[in-house]
């Protein structure tokens, strides 16, 4: 038991975080919420360590991502994470809070029951610095599902490729992702095997092209991924769409791809 | 400490690359299938044979003998029989190629339990045969 349970929850000793520096709030603060960050340089090496930032709510935006933008202004400029638009549309601001992969920008202070909060990078992938994990095989993997248009018809010479409205919806629920990758990087199955399985953020966007009306490629595009890691290794377990910010349901897409196979094959 | 020096760099082919890998071997479909399918199969079946084993409970052995050599019973088990091991050793497959990570201890394992669930079920069937044809 205790074996295994090493073997599972922990980390390689030089990834565990050591306890960092605290950052007292003001005298004086009146709401007082502690913040207990990853922090990790790679110009300084060595184990990572979590900073506690002690943030007068007072005198913060509501949310989690105001937090540390006071922070790196106000407090402590080398913490350092990845934000553009702040309001859930670029998904550059996401990562591991209070246990759950979410976008910064989006998560209330006020909804964290726990009394710290508690910011992560995503789980599972090699960390640049602080917050800032790399994506770079993630891209690549949706760049692998080649998410664009193909259609050997070429298109109208006098406008748009054009969809029925029926057609059109079927991209509802689909066109919508922001490529934060919370819903990836919450998947145990892309924890174990996220070197040859997809992962739900680029099935997501398989499923977006294979549902468009305009695209003439399905079966190629069925092809590439009719196979046991990159598509077969999702067992339903349903934590990509519980993780999702924009609320989408990766699972579902991924569901509807295996049928799409099944009606192929029966 | 990082150290531009001792810098040791292992890969240096691109993440499309390695995203790409050994591309698709478009397979995986059967084995989803196959598994689905002995999971509805197993149903009926382990019904059935629970509440057949639970009637015989202490019922004598000759009385057990009978139930089982009979033409349908004897039927039923074999089926039992090729479908439980079926999805067994696709189970314990999926759960080896998901937490193994070392290709050969990987392929080792997943070898030895089709080697053992293929000889279990062997050694299942030919008792059920025995029974069913010896009487
Ligand atoms: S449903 Fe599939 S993709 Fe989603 S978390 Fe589970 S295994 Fe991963
Ligand atoms: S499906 Fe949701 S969680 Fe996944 S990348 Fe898209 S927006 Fe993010
Ligand atoms: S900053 Fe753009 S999604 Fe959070």
């Amino acid at each position: 038991m205790v074996e295994a349970k090493r073997f599972f929850a922990d980390l390689p000793p030089r990834s565990r975080p050591k306890p960092g520096k605290v950052w007292k709030a003001p005298a004086g603060a009146m709401r007082v919420r502690n913040f207990e960050i990853y922090r990790w340089d790679p110009d300084a090496g060595g184990n990572p360590r979590v900073d506690t930032y002690e943030i007068d709510l007072d005198q913060c935006g509501p949310m989690v991502l105001d937090a540390l933008i006071k922070i790196k202004n106000e407090i402590d400029p080398t913490l350092t994470f990845r934000r553009s638009c702040r309001e859930g549309v670029c998904g550059s601001c996401a990562m591991n809070i209070d246990g759950v992969n979410a976008l910064a920008c989006l998560k209330a202070i006020k909804d964290i029951k726990r009394p710290t909060v508690k910011v992560n990078p995503l789980p599972h992938l090699p960390v640049i610095k602080d917050l800032i994990p790399d994506l770079s095989l993630a891209y690549a993997q949706l760049r692998s599902v080649e998410p664009w248009l193909k259609a050997d018809t070429p298109p109208p010479p006098d406008g748009e490729r054009l969809q029925s409205r029926a057609e059109r919806a079927k991209l509802d629920g689909l066109w919508e992702c922001i490529l934060c990758f919370c819903c990836s990087t919450s998947c145990p199955s892309y924890w174990w095997n996220g070197d040859r399985y997809l992962g739900p953020a680029s099935l997501l966007a398989a499923w977006r092209w294979i549902s468009d009306s305009r695209d003439e490629a399905t079966g190629e595009r069925l092809d590439a991924l009719k196979d046991p890691f990159k598509l077969y290794r999702c067992h339903t377990i349903f934590n990509c769409t519980q993780a999702c910010p924009k609320n989408l349901n990766p699972a579902q897409a991924i569901g509807e791809m295996k049928l799409a196979v099944l009606a192929r094959e029966g | 400490m990082a150290d531009a020096k001792n810098l040791k760099i292992d890969i240096m082919r691109s993440f499309l690359g390695r995203a790409r890998g050994l591309g698709s071997v478009n397979d995986g479909f059967n084995f989803w299938w196959m598994q689905r399918l002995t999971s509805i199969a197993l149903v009926p079946l382990a019904v059935w044979f629970i509440f057949s084993v639970a009637h015989l409970a202490g019922a004598p052995y000759a009385e057990a003998r009978a139930w089982a050599s009979g033409p349908v019973h004897a039927t039923l088990l074999l089926a039992l029989i090729a479908v439980v091991f079926q999805h067994m050793h696709l189970g314990i497959q999926v759960v080896a190629e998901d937490y193994v990570h070392t290709d050969w201890i990987r392929t080792t394992l997943v070898l030895a339990v089709k080697a053992a669930s293929l000889l279990l079920a062997l050694a299942a069937v030919i008792a059920v045969l025995k029974l069913a044809i010896t009487g």
